[in-house]
């Protein structure tokens, strides 16, 4: 069975970036705590679409309304995200014979997949599915199967777009909770391209050479969304450790995705990490053994953009390819981590 | 690929219980040795059971470094070499194991620099150390990272720029070395015995966050060590720890 390669890739976010000074302004954040960890993010700034504040300088939005922004920026970020990933390789979307959407920031039927096609030139008779509601690690939870479809259907075209407006989930009101949701995610969206040919001519991109996943019950619902019946609206909540659980379970997917290989960790090249967020990125530098270096993407992705979620992978990937550092032989990895609690990862090799 | 210790031409390898001894029977360092010595470092972190790893040389003789055999006038200039010895002294001192060093005789340039990636180092009375590399017209490879930080600034310009030969006296003076010993035997197995239960995890992350202390700054550092102090007490060993400390069988 031919293997599938990623061919190309694009991103999209919206047009403002906000400092955390300026939202912690926007908004008159005054609880010490929560603009402390405002400040403690590691994160400068953030692309975001942020509602008018009204007087008290709350966001005035509701749960409609944001649904409404997730639907509208979806279509345009999705637009832009997956021009950019087809420019320049001779595709169009009508070329794409199977779409697989990710979104976890707001709850559409039908999903994104029935809206791209509607509106952006896919064909109709493109197989789709929707990834909806796994969090930020969904990224490489599509990724699988849209590789596996591709290795199925040789020489036929995949697209995987991952689409989150993550301000589409903001709810204020003055908690650490909301706080530390508030600090950290980003809007963003990317897609990327997978073929497996049938003659696979030598080209310089990577064959995604397989996955490993692993669940961690006991911290099932240590990232979970609820109901907030006082705001009216859904809530993402964060467990406190969260990041340093997830970090302490990260090398049991990947020694078992080099070792079904053979390779250990000093034989990666390239680590494409999920900017989830500091905590979490140091765990994972410190348990899977990895330095600050192997992880520069995902720490300057986190500080230029936050969490993007399930995207984010890919936009370290797309920083990496812009180094022009990578070499023909190279392996690299991706990660993401999510609720579930779970760490995904996958196997590359260019 | 299992190692096969017999097949090597320019060390000597045996394990002992916990400790691997590691013996350099080539003086100088070309890339046979670096191979090896990659080798013996994969045989150890995939394979050998043992925790701690004794680094010494034969005949009385540590390293006297570089071989210029590797490099020749006629020719073109190559870095790659270099790349490869750095790579290896990078990998020996984030190796999953505790690592001793054994100075004996003149210890030169990359001699020296390979000891300053192990965790202790035990120095013989009449043994010497130089880094001898900018008086030949090149530079002592990444010792010029390293050495500040044993001795600080001032005297690491002293030693490298100047190359002065360094005695025993010197060398413990500075922080170069932990210990001169004329036994060099029982001085081994005293420091081997000093690692205690030699807790691979719990030293190799507080190896790490030392090598790591002059490079971040604190909140940086803060973060890194919460991070790795997360892993070490959720380990087995500090399990014990605990057990022991409650009256409990581990």
């Amino acid at each position: 069975m031919e293997s599938a390669r990623i061919l190309a890739v694009g991103t999209s976010h919206p047009p403002d970036r906000y400092t955390q000074q300026e939202i912690l302004e926007r908004f008159r954040v005054v609880n010490p705590a929560v603009r402390e960890v405002f400040q403690a993010s590691h994160i400068d700034g953030r692309y975001l679409v942020l509602p008018t504040a009204d007087e008290s300088g709350r966001p005035t939005e509701t749960q409609g309304e944001l649904l409404a922004k997730h639907r509208r920026w979806a279509l345009r970020l999705g637009q832009q995200a997956i021009g950019r990933c087809l420019e320049g390789t001779g595709l169009g979307a009508s070329d794409i014979d199977c779409l697989c959407c990710v979104t976890s920031t707001g709850f559409m039927l039908p999903g994104l997949t029935a809206m791209y096609i509607k509106h952006l030139g896919f064909r109709v008779d493109c197989h789709r599915a929707d990834v909806v509601g796994m969090g930020c690690n969904a990224g490489l939870n599509a990724l699988n199967p849209t590789v596996a479809w591709a290795r199925a259907n040789p020489g036929r075209n995949a697209l995987l777009v991952c689409c989150e407006v993550n301000s589409a989930l903001y709810v204020y009101d003055d908690t650490l909770n909301t706080g530390v949701v508030n600090s950290l995610f980003g809007d963003g969206c990317a897609a990327a391209l997978v073929r497996a040919d049938p003659l696979d001519e030598p080209r310089f991109a990577p064959r995604v050479l397989g996955f490993e996943s692993h669940l961690i019950p006991d911290a099932w619902d240590a990232m979970i969304y609820v109901w907030d019946e006082a705001q009216g609206k859904f809530s993402f909540q964060l467990a406190r450790d969260v990041p340093y659980v997830l970090g302490l379970h990260a090398d049991i997917p990947v020694d078992a995705l080099l070792r079904r290989h053979g390779l250990r960790v000093r034989d990666i090249s390239h680590w494409l990490v999920h900017s989830g967020g500091k905590k979490v990125i140091d765990a994972i530098k410190y348990t899977v053994g990895i330095t600050a270096h192997d992880v520069r993407h995902t720490t300057g992705v986190l500080r230029d953009m936050g969490n993007l979620g399930s995207g984010s992978f890919l936009f370290s990937y797309q920083r990496l390819l812009a180094e022009r550092g990578v070499r023909r032989g190279d392996y690299g990895v991706m990660m993401t981590m999510g609720p579930g609690s779970t760490v995904e990862t996958a196997l590359l090799r260019w | 690929m299992a190692l096969d210790p017999k097949r090597l031409q320019t060390l000597r390898y045996a394990e002992d219980g916990t400790v691997a001894t590691v013996t350099l029977t080539h003086p100088r360092i070309d890339m046979r040795l670096v191979r090896e010595l990659t080798e013996v470092c994969d045989h150890l972190e995939d394979e050998s059971p043992t925790r701690v790893v004794v680094l010494r040389g034969a005949g009385g003789v540590f390293c006297q470094g570089i071989d210029f055999a590797d490099f020749r006038p006629d020719e073109p200039v190559d870095i790659h070499g270099f790349n490869k010895w750095e790579k290896l002294c990078a990998r020996v001192e984030r190796l999953q194991k505790v690592t001793i060093a054994v100075l004996e005789g003149p210890v030169v340039g990359g001699g020296v620099q390979l000891a300053l990636v192990t965790d202790a180092r035990i120095m013989a009375p009449g043994a010497t150390l130089q880094l001898n590399e900018v008086h030949l017209g090149f530079l002592p490879g990444m010792a010029t990272f390293r050495l500040a930080k044993y001795v600080g600034l001032g005297h690491a310009r002293r030693l490298v720029l100047r190359c002065p030969v360094v005695g025993s006296d010197e060398a413990l003076r500075l922080g170069l070395v932990d210990e001169v010993a004329a036994d060099l035997e029982t001085a081994v197995a005293r420091t081997v015995e000093s690692f205690g239960p030699a807790h691979v995890v719990a030293v190799t992350l507080a190896r790490r966050l030392l090598d790591e202390s002059y490079q971040f700054g604190f909140e940086d550092a803060l973060g890194h060590f919460l991070a790795a102090q997360h892993r070490a007490i959720s380990q087995a060993e500090f399990l014990a720890t605990l057990r022991r400390a409650h009256g409990r069988e581990a």
